[in-house]
């Protein structure tokens, strides 16, 4: 089994920019179009459904981009296999923990609205 | 004119140095490689390859102002003086301007260059298109002189497993020929994560191929490639 992929990560990393590229244009069609963006107007997007999918819909995307980035940068610098591990591990608990704060917190908000 | 060189050799034991040399070209001399070959006659101990001095061997390829190009295509007058000349980069060096590229061509190797087609063989050759050969326009010229892997700073990082722009371009002028068979093999040889996929398309290759080829191209053409092929 391949511990590294090389195409698949390839593809990822561009359908994970693709997607927020896609978000960003989103708010800034957001914030461009509509009624002056006030901080109820923030909030009541973040907290519907969509606005709260969608945030954690980013965040993943760009965990899932910065670990392949991140990834390519360690096997390119840091040749030592624990060293190597080891940096890696962070990265991966670091991203992992950004989405998994972000979807409780999204969640979080959902059911106090709700 | 001024011209400051990289010095190194294993058995004095001496670490690297660069020595400083004054040489008037003659009015024959119109390249770099000219000047070097009138310099060995003054300092014999200079060691540099060289073989057709007309670009189309590879040999004499070095690191010319900071920038990989062939000695003997290189003109004299857009140098900017002191020249300074030092072997290609990433490369291990042997000695002054020769380097060792035993994991250069060993990459190559591993591309298995050359045509495989395991059909009856025609009585005659096997015929292409215009357009099929066209196809190889752009590829078959690689000299394998090396400025493009020598640039490549994902080369650098990882010569032994990257098999670098010049190998990359080599495989894909294989892959895209009409009359191999092999492509799927050799597609699947490359979905390495670093064998093909430490390309982060810098482009120093292309930037810097003497021959005007785009190495990062062919890499991009693979890309695709591979992808046609795993959907």
């Amino acid at each position: 089994m391949k511990v590294f992929y090389g195409q698949r990560a390839w593809l990822l990393q561009r359908a994970s920019a693709l997607a927020l590229l896609l978000i960003l244009a989103l708010g800034a069609a957001l914030l461009l179009v509509g009624p002056p963006l006030t901080y109820e107007r923030w909030h009541g997007l973040a907290t519907s459904p969509h606005g709260a999918v969608i945030i954690v819909l980013f965040f993943a995307a760009l965990s899932l981009h910065g670990w392949i980035g991140a990834r390519d940068i360690v096997l390119d610098y840091v040749h030592s296999l624990p060293v190597r591990l080891s940096v890696l591990a962070i990265i991966a608990v670091i991203l992992f923990a950004v989405v998994i704060r972000v979807a409780l917190t999204m969640a979080a908000q959902l059911s106090l609205v709700s | 004119m001024r011209i400051s060189i990289y010095r190194y050799n294993p058995e004095t034991g001496t670490d690297p140095y660069m020595q400083d040399y004054t040489i008037e070209p003659e009015p024959g001399d119109k390249k770099l490689l000219d000047v070097l070959m009138r310099l060995k006659t003054v300092d014999d101990s200079l060691s540099f390859r060289r073989s057709c001095r007309e670009g189309v061997c590879g040999s004499d390829a070095m690191n010319i102002n900071g920038r990989n190009g062939l000695a003997c295509i290189t003109a004299l007058s857009a140098l900017k003086e002191p020249v300074v000349l030092r072997p290609l980069p990433g490369f291990p060096v042997i000695r002054d301007l020769v380097v060792d590229m035993t994991q250069f061509f060993a990459h190559y190797h591993a591309i298995k260059p050359y045509l495989i087609n395991d059909g009856v063989p025609p009585e005659r050759e096997r015929l292409q298109t215009p357009e099929q050969r066209e196809r190889l326009d752009g590829l078959y010229e690689c000299i394998l002189c090396a400025c493009c892997s020598a640039f490549c700073p994902s080369y650098w990082w990882n010569p032994d497993k990257f098999i670098g722009p010049a190998g990359l371009l080599q495989a894909y002028r294989f892959i895209v020929d009409s009359r191999d068979t092999a492509t799927a093999e050799r597609l699947a040889y490359l979905d390495d994560v670093y064998r093909l996929y430490r390309c982060r398309t810098i482009m120093n290759c292309t930037e810097v191929c003497p021959k005007g080829l785009s190495p990062s191209h062919a890499i991009e053409r693979i890309r695709i490639a591979l992808l046609r092929a795993s959907s």
